[in-house]
């Protein structure tokens, strides 16, 4: 279990999550949904304990950042550093060291090549199979499918659906709705730092609806497209 | 390429200013300083030239960084990115060429200006993009990735240390082992991203210990076969070589953990006062290292959690 009360975060006068009050259930997916600078990034690096806060973060293992599986949207990779030692420095941060990392490679990466030579989305693989080696009990994934190729996304979305079988706890944010409701139990919505609502699944579509007409409304005619 | 050096003026006036330092007192400072701790060294050591030639190798191996060239190349074209290379090399190597000439070292002189010269058209840090193997690859990152980025200063200490022997020339045995150690530092300059950090599962205290242990661990590595020829060849001064491999030593701690008493900032100028203070006067490491460790601690308390 992860409880969130009364987040909030500033940066100056500029308030980004106002009074954010979350709790997340072990063996559930949850997706944190909203527009660019809704907030989505800024409450994981709280609960990561990137950014200093007002409010509570309570979790069941403690310190919850020593527990967290973090995906970044853009993973930084170090130049002259092959993807095999990658995988290894993140395990070795969390105390697993002997891990058979060629034999955990599910996504067919060329490991003994420099990880800055990969491809973006080969570069979000090898940042998602370091995590998973870490064996966290708690995982957030930042846009995990941007430029990943369609077969890793299925690959992913099984993964994820495999984490909540083991009772893990994942968070998600994405802006491709349909990894949402594949994965998630509920996703919550974010607008310019506050806490819009929380959805159930058979509601999914519904918010999908919603979110169009608030997205879209006039925008596309006032392109005047001839 | 005037634009270039102007900014690069301006950048120096906003560190000092954001340091609180007034920049022409700094400059003035800095020089008499500089005179001073030269005229010091050479009064106390028999190897000052040496020491002179490294510190001044140690700044223009920083300013023949990969990305920095490239980004000159790139933005002034090869010609002119040569020129700027060579300008800035010598506006850096000119105050310990002056040293040198007044100290009558004429021959380190000489050395000194053709590196100087030489490394404005050569980088030391190698861009091959296959992935070279390295003996520190269990324990990833500073050692590893530097290791690949200068693997070429280790056959060239190496080759320094065969002719110190064959000259009968101890001094130049300890400039290669130093040289080792020099190029092991600069490992450790740059501030990695926040994430590095804050994927350890550890404490801010051992952490630090970590990251020295596994530094001095491969700095051994590295350096031992070449102590070792030092003193077999030279058994009379055994203690002089230990001497100069444990201040080395110090020094890695001491950069280790100047770098994140100021994380996630690069090492800031109080910072290199206090280093180059040490190496003039490395007694003075005794008192830096505890002082660096503390102000780490309390850095690495934002970013680590204390309580396990």
């Amino acid at each position: 279990m992860i409880k969130i009360n009364g987040l909030s975060k500033s940066y100056g006068k500029n308030e980004v999550l106002k009074n954010i009050h979350l709790e997340f259930e072990t063996g559930k997916v949850y997706g944190i949904v909203g527009e660019n600078g809704a907030g989505k990034t800024t409450l994981f690096r709280c609960m990561a304990g990137l950014e200093s806060y007002d409010g509570e973060i309570v979790s069941e293992v403690n310190p919850l950042e020593n527990h967290l599986g973090l995906l970044l949207t853009d993973p930084f990779i170090f130049s002259k550093i092959t993807g095999k030692e990658y995988i290894r420095l993140l395990c070795n941060a969390r105390g697993k060291t002997n891990i058979d990392i060629e034999s955990r490679n599910i996504f067919d990466l060329p490991l003994g090549q420099y990880a800055s030579t990969y491809s973006t989305g080969m570069k979000k693989k090898l940042a998602i199979t370091a995590i998973l080696l870490q064996e966290n009990d708690y995982f957030i994934f930042d846009e995990p499918f941007n430029g990943v190729d369609i077969q890793s996304n299925i690959i992913l979305i099984e993964i994820i659906l495999k984490l909540k079988a083991l009772h893990k706890i994942v968070l998600i944010s994405s802006h491709i709705f349909s990894t949402l409701s594949d994965t998630c139990d509920e996703i919550h919505l974010l607008r310019k730092g506050e806490q819009i609502k929380s959805v159930q699944r058979p509601e999914f579509q519904t918010l999908e609806q919603e979110m169009k007409s608030f997205l879209i409304g006039d925008r596309i005619e006032k392109l005047e497209l001839k | 390429m005037k634009d270039y050096f102007y900014l690069q003026y301006i950048r120096t006036e906003r560190k000092l200013r954001e340091a609180g330092i007034n920049p022409y007192l700094a400059y003035l400072l800095g020089a008499m300083a500089f005179v001073g701790l030269s005229e010091y060294i050479f009064y106390q050591s028999d190897y000052a030239e040496y020491l002179v030639l490294l510190t001044c190798l140690s700044l223009l191996l920083n300013l023949s960084e990969r990305n920095r060239i490239d980004f000159l190349q790139s933005t002034f074209g090869k010609k002119r990115k040569t020129v700027i290379r060579l300008v800035e090399n010598l506006a850096l190597s000119i105050p310990f060429i002056a040293i040198l000439i007044f100290k009558n070292a004429y021959i380190e002189c000489a050395i000194l200006i053709g590196l100087t010269c030489l490394s404005a058209v050569l980088s030391f840090q190698t861009n091959f993009n296959h992935s070279t193997p390295t003996p520190f690859s269990r324990n990833p990152f500073e050692f590893t990735v530097g290791f690949r980025k200068t693997f070429l200063i280790f056959p060239i200490a190496y080759a320094l240390a065969m002719i110190a022997i064959i000259v009968d020339n101890l001094g130049l045995g300890i400039f290669s082992m130093l040289l080792l150690f020099l190029t092991s530092l600069t490992y450790y300059l740059k501030p990695e991203d926040e994430y590095y950090v804050w994927v350890f599962s550890d404490s801010p205290k051992s952490f630090l210990l970590k990251k020295i242990r596994v530094a001095t661990k491969s700095i051994s590595m590295l350096t031992f076969p070449l102590a070792l020829l030092l003193l077999i060849y030279f058994p009379g001064e055994f203690h002089l070589i230990l001497l100069f491999f444990l201040i080395g030593i110090l020094f890695l701690w001491a950069i280790i953990l100047a770098k994140y008493s100021t994380y996630p900032d690069e090492i800031n100028i109080l910072e290199g006062i206090l280093i180059a203070i040490c190496i003039y006067f490395p007694p003075m490491l005794l008192l830096t290292i505890p002082y660096l460790y503390s102000k780490s601690i309390n850095k690495l308390k934002l970013i680590l959690n204390d309580k396990n």
